[in-house]
């Protein structure tokens, strides 16, 4: 299992009681725990006397520094363990992007609480949108078997069981109420090196057949049509920076987008199971290949 | 060679494929002719002509992959339009059941 799967959220604050800047930052942390419940707060005091509870979890947790103000005692506290926070927050900017005075006292105003209100408010979005880009590293898949065939030098593979197909060459992995979508490996196998990616948007409505997304090879541009309708609610991010993804590994690193799906038994009359695809996959690789070795036998002769 | 599909053998999920009106039409009036579309499609779906008036003309209409409508983005004065998608579904589940 991929430890990153498991990895825990924290949140460090600054413990600086003594400016309005530090009460800020541990209110913005008190929201987050508040709001998001799986979010463990880090004690800055505790952790820099070094609490063994503290030192193991932060060595594989992902953390997010609340900065009170430029000391920036918690990011230090991070950096003296060689370790690299998930993201830092640095009061003072966040007073001037919501343009909000620190108060001089060190009860906070009604000003400085809906200060932290916003910025907590904030880093909750940021989590949950980066719940929804989940990357290749915290999906999971589970070992698959495969109906294969190799024609001269190229060898494709379609899944057995658990995904369904439409004649476009692409797929569709349900899982509940939602699915993956990608593209089969006869696509993928058709467009050579896939160079560049252009994903969805987060939250479009897609009918069956739509064109949610688009990859580009040193030969072509293709389209990966859908075999289902629904709501996208999820984007491989990864294939932006590693589109060859989709050439290596197209039924599971390579996954395109998850859509929530909207009727999926309906879509189904329109798809083909392993075995139907393994066949039809077959058929078209013989066409092209027959096509090919008739163009190669005329310009032989 | 240009290659072209017997279109009363094939099939698109096991419809027969010359029963599904799926290609581009190509608007004259926006049309430029720069060919783009032409250059773009793997499947032989355009041909260039002598026609000054239409020099360029939809040729293998069954050679058009049902439901793909990849050369349309190549078009930038937008001159390419396919028929809708849901009654292309719909008349393929008719097709398949008879």
């Amino acid at each position: 299992m991929n430890p990153l799967a498991t990895k825990i959220l924290c949140i460090l604050p600054c413990n600086g009681l003594d400016k309005s800047l530090g009460v800020i930052a541990r209110e913005v942390s008190l929201k987050v725990i508040e709001k998001k419940s799986d979010v463990q707060l880090i004690c800055p005091v505790l952790l820099n006397n070094g609490d063994e509870k503290y030192e193991t979890l932060i060595q594989t947790a992902k953390i997010i520094i609340i900065n009170g103000c430029m000391t920036r005692c918690p990011t230090k506290l991070i950096e003296e363990r060689n370790l690299k926070p998930f993201r830092q927050i640095m009061i003072p900017d966040m007073s001037k992007k919501y343009k909000v005075k620190p108060t001089k006292d060190l009860i906070l105003n009604e000003e400085n609480i809906k200060l932290a209100e916003l910025v907590a408010d904030e880093i909750i979005a940021d989590l949950n949108k980066s719940d929804q880009e989940k990357d290749n590293a915290i999906r999971e898949f589970q070992e698959q078997e495969f109906f294969d065939i190799t024609v001269d030098k190229y060898y494709f593979t379609v899944p057995k069981d658990g995904y369904f197909f439409n004649e476009n060459d692409c797929w569709i992995k349900p899982e509940g109420n939602t699915a993956l979508l990608g593209i089969t490996d006869y696509l993928q196998n058709a467009a050579a090196d896939i160079l560049f990616v252009d994903l969805p948007e987060l939250g479009s409505e897609i009918e069956q057949f739509d064109d949610v997304g688009s990859f580009e090879s040193s030969k072509t541009v293709l389209q990966l049509i859908s075999p289902g309708s629904g709501k996208i609610f999820a984007v491989n991010k990864s294939l932006e920076q590693n589109p060859e993804y989709c050439n290596q590994d197209p039924y599971r690193k390579g996954w395109f987008a998850e859509i929530e799906l909207k009727n999926f038994e309906e879509d189904k009359e329109l798809l083909m199971n392993g075995l139907e695809y393994f066949d039809c996959m077959k058929k078209k690789i013989m066409k092209k290949k027959n096509h090919l070795d008739q163009i190669k036998s005329e310009n032989d002769v | 060679m240009s290659k072209s599909y017997d279109a009363d053998k094939e099939t698109f999920m096991g419809a027969p494929r010359n029963k599904i009106p799926w290609w581009p039409t190509i608007d004259y009036n926006k049309c430029n002719f720069c060919m783009e579309c032409d250059k773009f499609c793997p499947h032989d779906v355009y041909a260039k002509t002598d026609n000054e008036k239409q020099p360029l003309i939809v040729k293998n209409q069954y050679n058009c992959v049902v439901f793909c409508r990849a050369c349309a983005k190549t078009c930038a004065p937008d001159a390419l339009t396919f028929p809708e998608k849901s009654k292309i579904s719909k008349l393929i589940k008719e097709l398949r059941s008879q």
